[in-house]
């Protein structure tokens, strides 16, 4: 589907390419010889006489777009393919687009970013003959790439462009490359025009959306960064936010439907009240109001009139204290359980993601999202939002009987809220600001505890820790700043709202006893009750100069955790997956390429057969590719190029189930959970029996010292338990490998930090866990390798040199010099 | 894990230890060189906390402990043979259970414990700072104290309210 998608969006660049094309005017359409720098480094003939315009849509074979200069100013520009040359058009200078420049406290609406597309008027042409180029490729700059060709032999500058377009050039130069027929491994040109790249992770797309975003929250590069699914999620936007996270207390609707009629009670309480204590007890009972008695039958009983209203009172009084006790109990035990969902989906969703996710965060702000957002957000929900009804009700209610009571007085009450109105939202979006200030302050604090709580071997061992306190009270000082802040600016909205009341309330006063001293106008007991009622208008309109920040806080918090809810992992299970009930172990590497960042590849065109039971030594410099390589066969990342196939299948289609059954990897980070030695044995099989963990323990060389601990396995180990040594998690990271049985067992570094004779007895497990497994280990100790049947050497991100320990000695190559410097130094040791 | 090729005769040393004495079935087949009489050994728990009585490993008794055999349930052994490991194991292990807290008060970083164990009542204090309360499962705790004694909550839910309360802290 994916395909189809950008097939056509390539046609409709194709059709819109040529009508421009057709439709420009003159000026240097023609091919003319260039002038200034278009021409510099245009070796290729540039085509003279030939008519642009004669290019219809079939001839171009592919277009892709570029968006900056060889100034690196913004234009607008193509390059495309022909069966025979290769254009490049490029329109004027673009200015940035509008909302580039954003209004200062708004929270970015539209990602900017330079203007894609064609451009609306040709500025300049060129053409270079594909017979003239050699190869063509794209080169990573700092934040952005070039595409360049050699031509005639000189590399040549043909476009520049920014990270956005990265797919779609990566698409064309395969196409060019397969046209030039120099395609690597001599992949033959294919008949398709659009070469799928749908599987390719969309790491690069990221750094055009840090560069509109960033200012305001760089965080969303993950979240967005997945090509094909730009427009499936679209900016989020306050509203919808608000609506997804108002379904996680649908859930649990009879509760809230239950709060929402205790916030109903309350509030019709607080509008009796003031009737009670006002109008009825001056006006009727005090007063005497016979006439107003009599619509109870109580006219002349002013003492059991009196009793009836001082027991009514102290009812609503009960009533009104019972109703908020049920109603803290309901509120809490809502927050409380939606809290837990939402946390829970955090969590969930986090697990879901590829480990490249991982890498490219602070553990801080992932920590302060599953911790402290989800709590902000019930704030809001809970103590926020409920209210926004009955207090809206208490407003518009309460001014509906001051009307009726007298509405001069009233009107004197309103006059104010207009203002404060349109105050608060003029205010509004400065707090959004600095709600995500201050989340960024704490993320960064959380952060620097947590570097210092790991590190602090570190940190003793180089006797940093004044240093490092310096640096936290740096990031703990702004925290506190931005707390300041928002306190400071919350008071605005509080001053705000307490001066208008106070103001109308002072008016109110004035005006009202002048009524009753001077006019007569109205009965004492109206006053009484009319100040009563605007008293009671207090209570919700502090509620409305703080349900502002808090609404505001909620959302930015809301915001944050949809992010990761919402965030799509690189890695996905195919649709329809293929299962490998029984895996034989066989692994094919077909021509992979593959980089962490866009156009460096670590691995270049690799191809590697492993057979069946084959135990395959990996060997070479750091940094040659060699973990990158074993990264990709149990599909931590995805191939750039080429395909992994597990017993013939693409590791892609495979299910994750059955690929992380059949691939078992013990990699240089160890990682031991939270639990006995038992259970981080047992952890890829929690249904293991004793039997099958002390095995395990065994083979790994891990039994001994494990029995050596006085609680054995029941030993806790991880955060908070038994510290273990760097051999000993290796040697249980094996042992959790070997009880998975795999098929495949990935041993990556797995005994480099064990001592000579542990190594050897874990070699010895090694060998005979080997039996009917395919074995792939990579060691910087060479001797840990003498066993393997086969032995790479990967530099370079190739494989250099193959066959048997003999083999290589004797091809007196990389494995050699590597295997004499070993033995050297170990013979020098020995002396 | 039990070589059901060697036989393993434990027996009380002169010493007062546990020993064995460990031969093979089938002449061919014992580990080479751990064949012969130790005259001592030592029970260990694999699972102290989850299967005390069983997975017991005897090892030699020196500084290397190299082991010898794993019972996987020492129920398989004869009445007099499962005393022997039993001293053994009730000796390696000792580790009072608590069945009634009779005072618990914390105070500067300590808490200091007044309980009553299986084995008699006892005053230990345990530092607050450290992973001194482990959980060994929802409802079992193991306390070290600052001596490094250990003590076992066999079940928390088995205390009386208040001495759950007093519990609460470490919980």
């Amino acid at each position: 589907m994916k395909k189809q998608k950008e097939t056509t969006i390539n046609k409709d660049l194709k059709t819109a390419l040529a009508e421009l094309l057709s439709g420009r005017d003159a000026r240097g359409m023609s091919g003319e010889p260039l002038s200034g720098r278009d021409a510099r480094g245009m070796s290729g003939e540039p085509l003279s006489g030939r008519d642009a315009r004669e290019i219809s849509v079939d001839m171009i074979r592919n277009v892709a777009l570029f968006d900056l200069s060889d100034e690196g100013t913004y234009v607008k520009g193509c390059v495309f393919l022909t069966d025979t040359y290769l254009g490049i058009v490029s329109g004027p200078e673009e200015p940035l687009p509008e909302g580039q420049g954003r209004k200062r406290g708004k929270a970015p609406e539209v990602i900017g970013g330079p203007a894609q597309g064609l451009p609306s008027r040709i500025d300049r042409i060129s053409f270079i003959e594909l017979k003239s180029i050699d190869d063509v490729r794209a080169e990573r700059l700092f934040a952005s790439s070039l595409l360049t060709a050699v031509v005639a032999g000189k590399d040549t500058f043909v476009a520049a462009f920014t990270g956005i377009h990265t797919p779609e050039m990566n698409t064309f130069i395969k196409e060019v490359k397969a046209v030039l027929g120099s395609a690597a491994g001599g992949r033959k040109a294919e008949e398709d025009n659009e070469t799928p790249d749908g599987r390719r992770p969309g790491k690069d797309t990221g750094d055009a959306n840090i560069k509109v975003e960033g200012a305001e929250e760089n965080q969303k590069k993950d979240v967005k960064s997945e090509p094909g699914t730009e427009d499936a999620a679209p900016v989020t936007k306050k509203r919808t936010i608000f609506s997804r996270v108002f379904r996680y207390f649908l859930k649990y609707r009879i509760s809230v439907v239950v709060l929402f009629f205790t916030y109903l009670a309350s509030a019709l309480i607080s509008i009796i009240w003031p009737y009670l204590s006002g109008k009825v007890l001056y006006d009727g009972v005090i007063g005497k109001n016979d006439e107003f008695l009599a619509d109870f039958g109580l006219e002349g009983e002013y003492m059991l009139a009196l009793l009836v209203l001082v027991i009514c009172m102290f009812g609503a009084r009960v009533l009104q204290h019972g109703v908020q006790i049920l109603q803290q109990y309901l509120v809490a035990r809502v927050a409380a359980k939606t809290v837990r969902d939402i946390k829970q989906d955090i969590f969930s969703s986090m697990g879901d993601l590829s480990l490249r996710f991982f890498t490219s965060k602070q553990t801080g702000g992932l920590m302060t999202r599953v911790r402290s957002d989800a709590d902000r957000i019930i704030d809001f929900f809970l103590d926020g939002f409920p209210f926004l009804f009955i207090h809206s009700t208490t407003i518009i209610v309460t001014f509906i009987v001051m009307f009726r009571l007298n509405w001069q007085l009233s009107l004197l009450a309103v006059v104010l809220l207009p203002v404060l109105v349109i105050l608060s939202v003029k205010l509004k979006p400065a707090l959004w600001t600095l709600y995500g200030k201050r989340h960024r302050a704490e993320r960064s604090m959380t952060s620097k505890v947590n570097d210092n709580l790991t590190g602090a071997r570190v940190v003793k061992a180089f006797g940093r820790e004044d240093e490092e306190a310096t640096g936290f009270s740096k990031k703990s000082g702004s925290l506190e700043t931005a707390e300041v802040d928002i306190v400071r600016y919350n008071n605005r909205f509080t001053i705000l709202y307490n001066m208008v009341s106070e103001i109308s309330n002072i008016w109110v006063w004035i005006v009202g006893v002048l009524l009753v001293i001077e006019t007569k106008s109205i009965d004492l007991g109206v006053l009484v009750t009319f100040v009563g009622y605007i008293g009671s208008l207090n209570g919700p309109m502090n509620f409305f100069s703080y349900i502002f920040r808090v609404w505001t806080d909620s959302i930015n918090s809301a915001q944050r955790m949809l992010e990761i809810i919402d965030a799509v992992p690189d890695i996905r299970e195919a649709a329809d997956p293929v299962h490998l009930p029984e895996p034989r172990g066989e692994i094919e590497l077909e021509h992979v390429t593959f980089g962490y960042e866009a156009f460096r590849p670590v691995l270049k065109d690799v191809s590697l057969h492993v057979h069946p039971g084959e135990v395959l030594g990996i060997v070479g410099r750091s940094g040659a590719g060699k973990s990158t390589l074993v990264n990709l066969i149990s599909r931590l990342y995805d191939t750039d190029e080429g395909t992994i196939k597990i017993d013939g299948h693409d590791v892609r289609d495979l299910a994750f189930k059955d690929l992380r059954r059949s691939v078992a990897m013990v990699s240089q980070d160890t990682y031991i959970f939270m639990g006995s030695v038992a259970d981080n044995i047992a952890y890829a099989d929690k249904e293991a029996s004793r039997d099958d963990i002390i095995r395990a323990a065994k083979l790994a060389g891990a039994h001994d010292f494990i029995s050596a601990m006085p609680d054995g396995y029941d030993t806790i180990v991880g955060a908070g338990g038994k510290d273990l040594s760097g051999g000993e998690r290796q040697r249980l990271s094996i042992a959790r490998a070997v009880l998975a049985d795999p098929k495949i067992l990935i041993l990556d570094e797995a005994t480099s930090a064990v001592d000579t004779k542990t190594e050897q007895l874990i070699e010895r497990s090694v060998s005979l866990l080997a039996e009917g497994r395919t074995t792939i280990s990579i060691a910087h100790r060479l001797s840990t390798l003498k066993n393997a049947d086969r032995l790479i050497v990967i530099d370079g991100g190739q494989i250099v040199e193959e066959g048997t320990h003999d083999e290589l000695m004797e091809k007196e190559g990389i494995y050699h010099m590597l295997s004499n410097l070993q033995t050297g130094f170990l013979s020098l040791e020995d002396i | 894990m039990e070589d059901k090729n060697i036989n393993l005769n434990f027996f009380e040393s002169e010493g007062g230890f546990l020993g064995a004495k460990l031969e093979s079935r089938d002449a061919g087949h014992a580990p080479e060189g751990s064949c012969g009489t130790y005259d001592r050994v030592r029970a260990v728990r694999l699972f102290p906390f989850t299967d005390p009585a069983k997975y017991i490993s005897i090892r030699v008794g020196n500084e290397t402990g190299e082991e010898l055999a794993v019972i996987r349930d020492i129920a398989q052994l004869s009445p007099d043979q499962q005393e022997l490991i039993r001293r053994d194991l009730e000796l390696n292990y000792f580790m009072p259970v608590i069945n009634k807290i009779i005072s618990i008060k914390d105070e500067y970083g300590y808490a200091y414990f007044h309980v009553m164990t299986d084995k008699g009542e006892v005053k230990f204090t345990i530092n607050m700072g450290g992973n001194n309360v482990t959980k060994l499962s929802e409802t079992r705790l193991l306390i070290t104290d600052i001596n490094e004694n250990r003590f076992e909550i066999r079940d928390i839910h088995a205390l009386t309210p208040s001495e759950q309360r007093k519990l609460d802290l470490f919980l």
